[in-house]
């Protein structure tokens, strides 16, 4: 059993992804420190990007879209980035987008030549966060929450807002004990969502390959790609053309507990089927198993989830899930909604 | 381009080139695409289809009488309810609302009731019936609706608005017993002269309302012990109906 650290403020975010950094920040706003609880040892989830030989390189979301005023400006709040607007601008085949919403006349679309994780670093700043801290269970004590982090410290809030991908929010909500009617239409409700995997390929090939004519290239005949991203396309200085791959639930779904060395093969092939035999011989490679890629869209809910606990306790659930569309927009809309539902503004 | 207004359809030329800066946060447009005759059981009216800059919802407005540049309109908003409107249910009173309004307006000299593409108060179809499925369980209530994922009622008016303003009506007697959606019009730049009560008559299936006094807004728990969920954002009120 570790320390146990007690804030003054109240209020931990389990989760430092956009919707945990839109909820700090506009606690931030009222006055309010919140404490945000990460898992992975940098901010932005899913909102991701890696960094090859220096060349950065978005593996989750590939570009950033929205039409919601507030959102729109909280990404042209963004400071010391480089803002792609419009990116992607040459599109590539007849298959369907993940979110096609996305190239709706009246969405805006940009990208970061520094990478898309600008952006969660940008609304990271000044906000409290600890990284490599994964949450392992969730207690509502006489007065608090308790949390449990895989390092064996031990956490206490009053207030608690969850924005895990829903099937890890599933399981510390089912753990916990209070079986009012609430909690058991939320579990039911957490039933209906689902989240689906997407395994990703980054691969790295020399400046002389022939360079597909496209951004992004959403193939209308592939059981296994949902799209292709020429990545190297946002980047003002490249030391490679890179692709990113990004496969279909299914395809993922059937490989996801597979050695990812099979599966980067069997994307190489496919590249090599679609794009010409260059494609199956990268400089590198980099593989990345989205195990929670993102919310079927159909199945999202329309606003964040607040609870109300024992004495003073409330429990919050938001995310991508919990806003109408899903993807990064509703991740930040259900961020900041749930902040507001906190302050009991709304 | 300078249209005189004379007919209904006029607007539809009128709109041709129209791009405004919209309305309310989203700035929303909307276009008049197409005007008819529209014959129904609760009287003749004109019905007048538009296009917006928003969404593929296709929203209409029914209309009786001459309303152009007309002042004092009669107005209700109706949202769209597939399960009450078209199916008949009675897990809301929404066709009942609607079929009130029609009637309504047909035996005044001029009226117009929009009927807006928002199902379910806004949540979508599928996210309403996630609310049915719960209270088949018997685990809904009002602050669960709220709490759960259910977006409480925040349809967005500024269509409402903007509809309006493109039928060259210059003031509205609005229809509705929630005073809130008077001040949503308004803010929008709608000018709402006055509010109507919008009372149903009674008949077999709202007898509830009759014999009991009125629920808690938002549901609403009918006599054989069905709930209901309240689509129209409206406190309903049954002829006959006795008061808090």
């Amino acid at each position: 059993m570790g320390r146990v650290d007690s804030l003054d403020n109240d209020i931990i975010i389990i989760g430092a992804g956009i919707t945990g950094l839109s909820c700090a920040r506009r606690l931030r706003q009222a006055g309010i420190t919140a404490l945000v609880l990460e898992k992975a040892r940098g901010v932005g989830g899913r909102c991701a990007t890696r960094r090859v030989e220096g060349q950065p390189v978005d593996h989750g979301v590939i570009f950033l879209h929205g039409s919601d005023p507030d959102f729109l400006a909280a990404l042209d709040a963004v400071e010391n980035a480089s803002p792609l607007q419009g990116w992607p601008a040459r599109l590539s085949g007849s298959g369907t987008p993940c979110q096609p919403e996305a190239f709706h006349k009246y969405e805006r679309r940009l990208a970061f030549a520094e990478g898309v994780s600008a952006f969660p670093k940008h609304l990271a700043v000044d906000l409290t966060i600890q990284l490599n801290t994964r949450v392992t269970s969730l207690v509502s004590g006489a007065s608090t929450f308790e949390l449990q982090t895989e390092g064996g410290t031990t956490f206490e809030a009053r207030t608690v807002v969850v924005t895990a991908p829903i099937e890890q929010t599933r399981e510390l909500v089912k753990a916990l004990p209070n079986n009012s009617t609430e909690l058991q239409s939320v579990r039911l409700l957490l039933d209906m969502i689902s989240t689906e995997p997407c395994l990703t390929l980054l691969a790295g090939y020399p400046l002389d390959v022939p360079e597909p004519p496209w951004d992004v290239c959403y193939p209308e005949d592939s059981t296994a790609f949902l799209l292709m991203s020429h990545d190297s396309n946002k980047r003002a200085q490249k030391r490679f053309h890179t692709l990113v791959y990004q496969c279909r639930p299914l395809w993922s779904r059937e490989r996801l507990e597979q050695d990812p060395d099979t599966w980067s093969r069997d994307i190489l092939d496919e590249a090599g089927r679609l794009l010409g035999t260059w494609a199956t011989e990268p400089l590198w490679t980099q593989a990345h198993r989205w195990r929670f890629g993102r919310v079927e869209s159909a199945s999202a809910l329309t606003s964040p989830v607040l609870l109300e606990f024992g004495q003073n306790q409330r429990l919050g659930l938001a995310g991508e899930a919990f806003a109408p569309n899903g993807g990064a927009e509703a991740a930040w809309l259900s961020g900041r909604r749930i902040a507001e539902r906190i302050l009991g503004e709304r | 381009m300078s249209v005189t207004i004379s007919r209904l359809e006029d607007l539809i030329v009128r709109d041709r080139d129209h791009d405004c800066e919209g309305v309310g946060p989203k700035k929303v447009c909307v276009k008049v695409m197409g005007v008819a005759d529209l014959p129904t059981r609760f009287g003749h009216f004109r019905i007048v289809a538009f296009w917006n800059n928003r969404d593929v919802k296709e929203h209409v407005a029914i209309i009786k009488g001459d309303i152009l540049g007309a002042e004092n309109v009669p107005t209700r908003l109706h949202s769209e309810c597939l399960t009450g409107d078209v199916i008949g249910s009675l897990r809301c009173d929404c066709r009942d609302q609607l079929e009130a309004s029609l009637e309504r307006i047909n035996s005044l000299d001029r009226g117009l009731v929009l009927y807006l593409r928002q199902e379910g108060r806004g949540i979508g179809l599928i996210n309403k019936i996630r609310a049915y499925q719960l209270q088949d369980l018997g685990l809904d209530t009002v602050e669960a609706n709220i709490a759960l994922g259910f977006r409480d009622d925040e349809r967005d008016y500024a269509i409402a608005a903007h509809m309006i303003g493109s039928l060259t009506v210059r003031s509205i007697q609005l229809m509705t017993n929630n005073p809130r959606k008077v001040q949503q019009l308004t803010e929008y730049g709608v000018k709402v002269s006055s509010r109507l009560p919008h009372v149903i008559p009674p008949n077999s299936h709202n007898r509830f309302y009759l014999e009991t006094k009125r629920n808690r807004s938002g549901h609403w728990i009918d006599f054989s012990g069905k709930p209901h969920l309240m689509e129209q954002s409206d406190p309903v009120v049954v002829e006959g109906m006795k008061d808090n």
